[in-house]
Parts: C-alpha cells; structure tokens; sequence
C-alpha cells in the first residue's frame, strides 16, 4: 500500500497569497494512498527540509511530492533530502503550484482548485514510481582528437598537459592544417609560421600525446567513456622509425611538376615530398598516383638515393583499433570552390585567386617567398581588387551564411600588399565590414586610413580580360555610380565550406550536422562545445567559420570538458532512459531509426544450440539521452522510459 | 444567465521548451485562464497519441501538445519526429469526428512566455465556446464506471 | 494456358524439385463465391489450389505470424499486388527474409485476372513504382466524400454507431499481415491502454490505435474489413490514413524493402499548417 508524502510549500505569500493552502491539504489528506499532508511556510529551508526527513522516517513514506515551486527550482533540493532520509530520491515529485498557479491566476478558487489537480495527478504519478539508480559508466582516460590544425592542436597539448593521454589524428603527412598555410595574422600580423610550428614541435613531442599523421578515423563504435575508435594508418611507404628526414629522397625524386595542395597549386612538389618545409613530421610520403614507380614498375630513385633504408614500396595500410574515453572532433573547414562564379573568372584567369591563394604569395616560406607576384607572369601587381562575399552572404549562387573571417584577412591582404609592394593600389569591393573582435575594428581603419585601401560599396558584375589587365566592373552603391577598375590581380574572398564529406564523417562517428555539413552543438548558446552525442566535442570551424582566435578558445573549452569528463573514474548519469522488454519486442527496428542518438541496438536471441531465434532491441544506456521518442513508436509497448513509463503518464492524466 | 463553462484542457508538453515557457510566464507574473493542467514530459517525441485519448478518457475538454519551435529540439529530432505523429493522428481524429479545433498543437519556446499565457486564454475561449465534449463524456458515461489505469 | 494451370504446375514443380516446403494459395470455400486460404505442402495436392478474381484476401500475413520461414526454407505464396507491398513492408521491418519467398503474382484484370511477372519481390519493384504513380488510393470513395461533407458532430455520431457494434473479437487484427506484434497493446493491462470491455469508448480507442499503428504500412488489402463479423467499415479509416501518409509525407506504402516507415522518419521541412 502506497504512503505518500504531500508537502505544500507556502513559498511565504507566493503560493499561500493566492492558493488555499488549508483546503489543499485538506483535500489531498483524503486522497487514497496518502499518508500524510501538510503545509508549511518554506520547505526548501533547512527546517523546511529537515521536517521531510522526519515525515519520511517516522511514517515510512513510500513517495513524496512537493506542492511548490517549479521542479526545474528545487527538484534536485528535495530529491537530496528524501535520499538523506533513506528513501529512493527517484520517488519524489515535484507538483508545481507556483509558476504553473499561483502567479499567474486571478481567481483564488479556481486557482485552489487547480492546485488539487496538480497536486493529486502528481500522488497518482509518484504511486508508480520506480526506484531507479543513477547509472555509472567506468570512463577510459585517454581522449583522440581528430584533425591536426590549430584548433586539434590546442585542444590536444591542453588535455595532455593537464596529465591525461591524447592520441592525435591527422589525415594530412604534416600536422598545420590551414593556419601552416597563412602569412600574417590578424590583427596583429605576427607570422603564422612563427606562432604555429613551436606548437606543432610541442604536441608531436609531447610525451601524453601519440601522434597517428596521414591516418583516418574509420569507425566509432561505443559511448561516452567508452569509444572504440578505428583508425586507418595511410601507408606512407616510408618507414618513419628509419627516415631521418634529410630530404634526398625528394631531391632525386623526377616528378617535380605536381601542384603543391599545400602551396594552393601556386607552388609545385615532387612524387615523394613532405607538404611544406617545416613539416612535423618532416618524414615524407609517396603520392601513388603520380609516382612512376607505382605507375609503371621502374624508378625507386628515392630508395637508392635514401641511406637509412627507410623506403619500402610494399607497405600496406594498417589499422589500429583504440580505445578511447572522449572524442574532440577538429576536422576543420575548406575554401569554396568558386568556379560556380563564371563572371569573377577563377580557373580561366591565372590571376584571379583565392584569399588563401595570396596567403601563400605573402608568405615567407610561400612560392614566391613572400613577394606578391602575379601567377601568370611573376610581376609585381600594381592595383589589386579584392572581391568580398565572393561566395558567403550568397543564397542564390554561394552559401547563406556569413564566414566570418573574410573582412578581417582581406583588410590584413590589403595591409600586407602595400607594406610589400610600394605604391600598389588597393580597391576591396565589400557588402559590409564585420569587424567585431578585440581590435578587428582598429585593424580594418588602419588598412583604410593608414594603408590607404580603398572600400567600394557593392558587388562586383564581371572580371575580363583586356590588354593584360584585369577589368572590374562593379557598382559603388554609396556613390549611386557603376565603377570600371583596370586592375593586375583580383582576389577572392572566398566562403568558408565543410570540408569534402562532412556529412559522412558525422555519421561515422554518429554526431549531428547542419545543412551545410557544418557540425551541430548540442545547444548554440548554453552547450556550444559539445556535440549531441554525450562524450563527443567540437573545436575550430568544423561547428562553423571562425577566426584563429575563436578556435583556440572552443579547443580549450573542449579540452576543459574532457578533463572534467576524466576527472572520475566514473560517470554517473540520470536514470531517465529507456529499456525494453525483449519478450514482447517484435524487431521492427522503428526504434532503431527514430533514436536520434543511435542508443538502440540490434540483438539477437539465441537458442541453446546458438541458433538465432529471434532479433530484438537493446538500448544502450551509455547512449540512451531519455527523449522517449522510441517509445511512442513503439506499437506493442515494449520499450518505455523510466522516470516517465507509460503507467506513470496515464496514471498522472487519470489523476487529474 | 447561468455561470459560464469552465472547459477543461490537458496540455501536454516537454521539459525543455513550453515546460520552461509556462515557468517564465509565472516569473513575469502574466495572468492566463486558469483551466488547463499540464503534464510534464522529457521531450515532445514522448508524447503519444495514446495521451491524447486518455486525457479525453478523463473527460477533458480539449486537449493542447506543446514543445520545442523545429530545429530547437534538445534531443535534437524528438519534435520532428513528434510533428508527423501529429499530422496523422490529428486527420484520424478529425475522420472519427473528434473536431480538430478541440485538440490543439503548439511550438512555443523556453523564452516564449508571452506567447505560452496568449495561448492558453485563445485556446480556452476556443474550446469555451464549443462547450462541453458531450459526445465523448457520452461514451465515458456509457461505461459506467470508473476510468481504469 | 490459364493462369490457374499455369501456376499449379509451377507449384508442382517447385514443391517435386524441393525448391519451396510449401505453397501458400487458395482453394474453394464454404460457397461458391468464396475462396479460402490453402498450404499445400505435397506435389500430389496442388490440384486444390484455386485461382480466380474470387481470390482476394492477402495471404502474405501468413508467413509470419505462422512461422512458415522460421526454418529458413522457401515458401511459395499467391499474392495480389497489395500482398506484394506487404512483403515490401514486412521486410523493411525485419519480419521476414524475401529471399526465402517464391511470390505468384496475379492482379485482376477486368471481370478476371492475369499473371505478374516475376517470382522474387525484388523483381517487382518497377511494378510497385508504377502502383505508386498511379495509386487506388486517388480513387475517390463515395462513403468517404460522403463523411467528409459531413459536420464533425455528424462524423463522430457515424463512428459511434459502427463502434458500438464492434464486439472486441480482434478478427480485425488477426487477418492483418501488419499486426504481427507479439504483444498488442490491446492485451497490455499493465498499465491498461484500451478498455477491453466492448464498450463504445473502447472500442472508439482500439479503432483508433489501431488505424495510427497502421498509418503509412496499410495497404489496403481489405483483410480486416472483410474479416469483421459486424461489417465495420475499417477500410475507410485506414484508407484515410494511406491518403495523409501520401499527401503530407509523399509515402506510399511498400514502395520497396529498404523504405523508411513513415512514423521513425521525418524530413525538417514537413508541412505544418496546423501547429500554433
């Protein structure tokens, strides 16, 4: 027989001044199954809270509920103190006469009437409840980060410096990502080179980090503290433990007129090559599709020419399966491809470029070695115009969103262009300059007003050819007037775009992506750093465009979260999840499908001679977040959700 | 004039958005009708058809389903999932002549307690002016005894 | 040669070679004009099996809730095309293996019927497509032009009068090929679902429940109308929800194995006029 608490909180005026707390009591004293009911100024106080405790222990209550304030106030409150007290804190419930009738009702029959309601469909619900045991899940501490740019990076050497190993992976042979690629940095134009190869020195001699380059996560199988990740080592068909990296190998190699990616296809590699100079690390790898020995059996030059022995064209790839507590994804971003701009003329005129395209003319370590030279004829530019928006702010050709970082590292292309070349002439073509961030605004006047850039408001119509120039035709919306500019280079501010299979790299790893691919958080304001699956994180612009700054802070954040994740041994989650009865399941797999967590599994039943009988669900409690949406499609019932099982809803309706 | 039909409405509605839009409408202390209860559940893919017929069964006069605007969703799909069940559910009703007007359906937001207290005062003069589900308490009287669990 | 003999010396042929344990058919019924379901396990029998445009009912429910595959050998089955989205559906939710199932397709044709090429269900996919294009469910019914003129007060008092002659025999959800559950939820009184007494309000529920369990997987076979001893009219019901599965989701029920149900899936932009 049920013994139910009914504790009606006052709440001082709040829920009294209006409700009639005496006829409440009253009325749920005569309630069936209720043991004691009484009222009571404020019991999220200590005396408050320490008259529960007793009512529990002295009446051997079977369930409690609270008459009070919103359980999203104090539900945690007086769970604690029923389990103070020794009872399940899971058979306690929250009826909320405050916010749902107190304060927002006129009449005080009525709203005492109500109260009853409430009140009583929450005894009816708290008969039904289970005691249910936060579930503990042990946690495997040691984290994989996924990409090796600046955000991967940071995200690694915070986590492996707090103590905790960190397996990093990196598809590219060289850690970097984009940021290897920049000149300047805005807004203080330090060299990118300069503040990112320390750190790339730092995570690949780490000694909590175990560094996995030209390697794919190829499957992610398990749940928050206890990921199976496998992991795709490339081969590289050079033995890294033997290569010292003196580069005579790809001194020798005869392919040398392949387009660097790294250089944007401004510069040119070998077969055999490291992506750039300050490669970490500096071992090199074959490119099989234009190696002549992969393509037609003679060559080896680079083996002869390797005195540590350290090539072997027989390599295979090679998996690695591992075991992993938390996952940081840091996959980054890619440029658009802007051929779908006909009119700007990318692809058809060598000197119309991309934005990272002239990264690499402005940087030191670039094909020109930093001199601003035109691809097709390696002369200085005289006037450049750089084109804005040249695919973001774009529905009808681009992409909808703005990318971010466009306005800032055209002002800094600007700046650099007229530090390097003297008198060259700047025209930017923009819609509108987004500067916010400490000194972003301070950066774009000093590109206008020290390093005299020229801002036109408005679009650009066409790029042609015509006498070795350039012609821009645009519009000066400001001055209302059509503008022509003979200009020697244009650049691209490109969009910042998912990268190349976004979408199926998110369903490998089983996280939630936006149309654009771009990666979901688990909340845009409050939980930005996670992904929807629990244990899984988010850093840099794989979530969305951002600029340096913003993606070494979510890397940190991410790092944050995971070191608080392995700061136990265990988890201890909410009970509120779902299971199912394997003897009425009929293996329709509808569950399978709706769960937006991929929590339910296929299993099968056996018979003794190992024979499968029959498949059903399982749910996964590390998996499972408690939506329910399983169990409503479920049409024999055979899944339900504790804390909210259907017993519990009709008994709550029927109570009302 | 005889007193005025109070009708009686069921809402049922997630933790994470209306739950919290009702909350906020009491914080800013707005006054709404006071015949709707609520029935608090993790997500508006919990929410089953099932409900909608034992909130009837119970003799309500209508009946409100509330959760998360699309794309606002914390279990991410639940109210996707959520709005196709609706959309069929909602035309059997209406072919089994339980009039759509009386079971309604909403998005409204944790930040949305304005909307969360106009939409309780439209809903319950709608139902108000329908009058009491008679055809329905019809069937319940019919069985003659109390509604079983 | 007529379709009848065609596809008994097919059935003889399969059930001599051992190609199939059973071949699930028609044969004569009580009456002239009906035609019940025979399992014809033995070469020397397959002259019972009947073939005509009297043979109606949807035979693929058999398979499962028999356990004719269990032993995962081959069964033969006389289907009409509804019988062959059936299978659609009831592979797509993992009820039955297709390749364990000779299909002898017929559709009617006039005043008789003709043969369906083909003998796997995945050999009738274009056929199924072109079902979908041009689907009976456009077909209007005058019964349901007729409740849909009607008031809301008017439709509910129509339903009240089937309803209360329905009398909780179930025949309904045993002829269905989609009720395959283990444990329906009618028999679920933990907590109690659906009052199980034969009164109108239960029986208003079980309709109900019954229909939504059923939107986007009916397809219209007729067995549950057919098998209801107090003629509750349930086609228009279910073809009511294969109409709103059509015209808000664009699903036709069975199109192929792999098909999504259409309540575990969704798409963000699905229409939703009627949400406040």
């Amino acid at each position: 027989m049920a013994k139910i608490g009914v504790f009606i909180c006052h709440c001082g005026e709040n829920i009294a001044g209006k409700v009639d707390t005496s006829r409440l009591a009253a009325a749920l004293g005569d309630h069936p199954g209720v043991s004691v009911s009484v009222e009571y100024k404020y019991f999220c106080s200590d005396p408050g809270q320490e008259s529960v405790k007793k009512a529990i222990r002295e009446n051997h209550l079977t369930g409690v509920v609270v008459a009070a304030c919103s359980p999203r106030m104090h539900e945690a409150t007086f769970r604690k103190a029923c389990a103070e007290a020794g009872l399940n804190p899971y058979l306690c419930e929250i009826a909320n006469i405050r916010e749902h009738c107190s304060w927002v009702h006129s009449d005080g029959d009525m709203a005492t009437d109500k109260a009853i309601d409430i009140t009583r469909s929450m005894v009816e619900k708290v008969k039904r409840n289970n005691m249910l045991q936060p579930i503990e899940v042990p946690v495997t501490r040691r984290a994989m980060v996924i990409g090796g740019g600046i955000a991967g990076i940071q995200a690694a050497l915070d986590i492996a410096s707090a103590g905790q190993e960190v397996v990093l992976v990196e598809r590219e042979p060289s850690l970097g990502g984009h940021m290897a690629q920049l000149s300047e940095t805005f807004p203080t134009l330090d060299c990118s080179q300069c503040i990112m190869t320390p750190r790339m020195v730092e995570a690949a001699q780490h000694p909590n980090i175990r560094l996995l380059t030209y390697a794919e996560v190829e499957h992610v199988d398990g749940y928050i503290g206890n990921f199976k990740v496998r992991v795709r080592m490339k081969s590289r068909f050079v033995h890294m433990d033997k290569c010292t990296g003196c580069g005579d190998c790809y001194l020798k190699c005869p392919v040398k007129k392949i387009p660097s990616e790294f250089d944007c296809g401004l510069g040119k590699r070998t077969a055999i090559y490291t992506p750039f100079a300050q490669s970490v690390p500096n071992n090199p790898v074959i490119d099989k599709t234009n190696c002549i020995y992969f393509k037609n059996g003679k060559c080896k030059l680079c083996q002869k020419a390797c005195a540590a022995d350290a090539i072997d064209f027989e390599m295979q790839d090679e998996f690695l399966e591992l075991e992993v507590g938390a996952i940081v994804v840091a996959t980054g971003f890619q440029v658009q491809n802007t051929a779908m701009y006909g009119e700007y003329g990318y692809g058809k005129y060598a000197d119309v470029i991309t934005g990272l395209q002239f990264e690499r003319l402005a940087s030191a370590s670039g094909p020109t070695a930093g001199k601003i030279l035109r691809p097709s004829d390696q002369k200085e530019p005289e006037h450049i115009v750089f084109i804005q928006c040249a695919g973001s702010r774009d529905p009808s050709k681009g992409v909808r969103y703005c990318s971010k970082i466009c306005c800032m590292y055209t002002a800094k292309h600007a700046m650099l262009y007229a530090h390097k070349v003297q008198g060259g002439k700047t025209s930017i073509f923009y819609m509108d300059i987004r500067a916010g961030g400490k000194g972003y605004d301070e950066f774009t006047r000093r590109a206008i007003e020290e390093d005299e850039a020229s801002y036109l408001r408005g679009r650009v119509s066409k790029v042609w050819e015509e006498n070795g120039k350039l012609m821009v035709r645009g519009v000066d919306t400001l001055l209302g007037r059509p503008v022509e500019i003979a200009a020697d280079m244009v650049v691209l501010a490109t969009a910042m775009v998912a990268q190349p299979g976004a979408k199926e790299f998110a369903k490998t790893i089983g996280i939630g992506y936006d149309e654009y691919g771009f990666y979901n958080e688990a909340h845009l304001k409050l939980r930005p750093v996670e992904s929807s699956t629990a244990g899984i994180f988010l850093a840099g612009t794989c979530q969305s465009p951002k600029d340096i700054p913003d993606s070494v802070a979510q890397a940190s954040a991410s790092a944050s979260k995971v070191l608080a994740l392995f700061s136990k041994d265990r988890l201890e989650r909410e009970p509120v999840i779902a299971s199912c009865n394997e003897a009425t399941c009929a293996g329709c797999w509808g569950c399978v499908l709706a769960c937006p967590y991929n929590a339910i599994e296929k299993k099968d039943i056996l018979d003794r001679s190992g024979r499968v009988i029959k498949q059903v669900a399982s749910v996964n409690p590390g998996l499972c977040q408690g939506c329910g949406t399983c169990v409503t499609f479920c049409r024999s019932n055979s899944i339900d959700l504790a804390g909210f099982t259907e017993k519990q809803i009709f008994a709550e309706v029927m109570g009302l | 004039m005889s007193e005025q039909f109070e009708p009686k409405i069921v809402a049922f509605v997630c933790t994470y958005c209306t739950y919290a839009g009702a909350d906020l409408a009491g914080t800013s202390r707005l006054k709404y009708a006071p015949n709707v209860r609520l029935v608090r559940l993790p997500c508006t893919g919990r929410i089953s058809p099932m409900f909608i017929l034992k909130a009837l069964q119970k003799g309500a006069d209508g009946v409100l389903i509330s959760g998360c605007h699309p794309g606002d969703c914390h279990f991410t799909h639940g109210n996707y999932h959520a709005r196709r069940r609706w959309t069929v559910f909602r035309a059997l009703l209406d072919f089994t002549g339980i009039p759509t007007d009386r079971v309604k359906y909403s998005w409204i937001s944790a930040a949305e307690g304005v909307k969360f207290a106009e939409l309780i005062n439209t809903i319950t003069e709608d139902i108000r002016a329908l009058g009491p589900f008679t055809q329905y308490h019809g069937l319940i009287e019919e069985t003659q005894s109390q509604a079983s669990l | 040669m007529s379709i009848e003999v065609q596809y008994r010396n097919r059935a003889k042929e399969l059930l001599s070679n051992g190609e199939v344990k059973l071949v699930v058919g028609y044969t004569g019924g009580t009456t002239p004009e009906r035609r019940r379901p025979v399992f014809i396990s033995s070469a020397e029998q397959v002259d019972r099996l009947v073939l005509d445009d009297l043979c109606i009912a949807n035979l693929s429910g058999y398979l499962v809730t028999e356990s004719l595959l269990s032993d995962e050998k081959s069964v033969a089955v006389f289907l009409r095309p509804e019988g062959i989205r059936s299978i659609n559906i009831l592979a797509a939710e993992n009820q039955l293996n297709p390749d364990q199932i000779v299909i002898f397709g017929f559709e009617p044709a006039g005043n008789t019927i003709k043969a369906l090429d083909g003998t796997n269900a995945l050999e009738f996919s274009e056929f199924v497509v072109s079902l979908s294009e041009n689907p009976s469910v456009s077909d209007s019914d005058p019964v349901i032009e007729k409740l849909e003129k009607m008031s809301a007060q008017e439709r509910f008092s129509f339903w009240q009068d089937e309803f209360s002659k329905c009398i909780k025999c179930y025949a309904c959800r045993q002829a269905c090929p989609m009720c395959y559950c283990r444990r329906c939820i009618v028999d679920c009184n933990q907590p109690q679902w659906i009052n199980t007494s034969p009164h109108t309000l239960g029986n208003f529920e079980w309709n109900i429940i019954r229909a939504f369990h059923l939107a986007g997987r009916c397809v219209e076979c007729g067995n549950c109308d057919r098998a209801c001893p107090v003629n509750i009219p349930l086609r228009l019901i279910n073809r009511r929800m294969a109409v709103e599965a059509r015209e808000s989701f664009d699903h036709f029920a069975g199109l192929s194995m792999t098909q999504e149900p259409v309540l575990a899936s969704f798409k963000k932009d699905d229409s939703e006029t009627f949400i406040l």
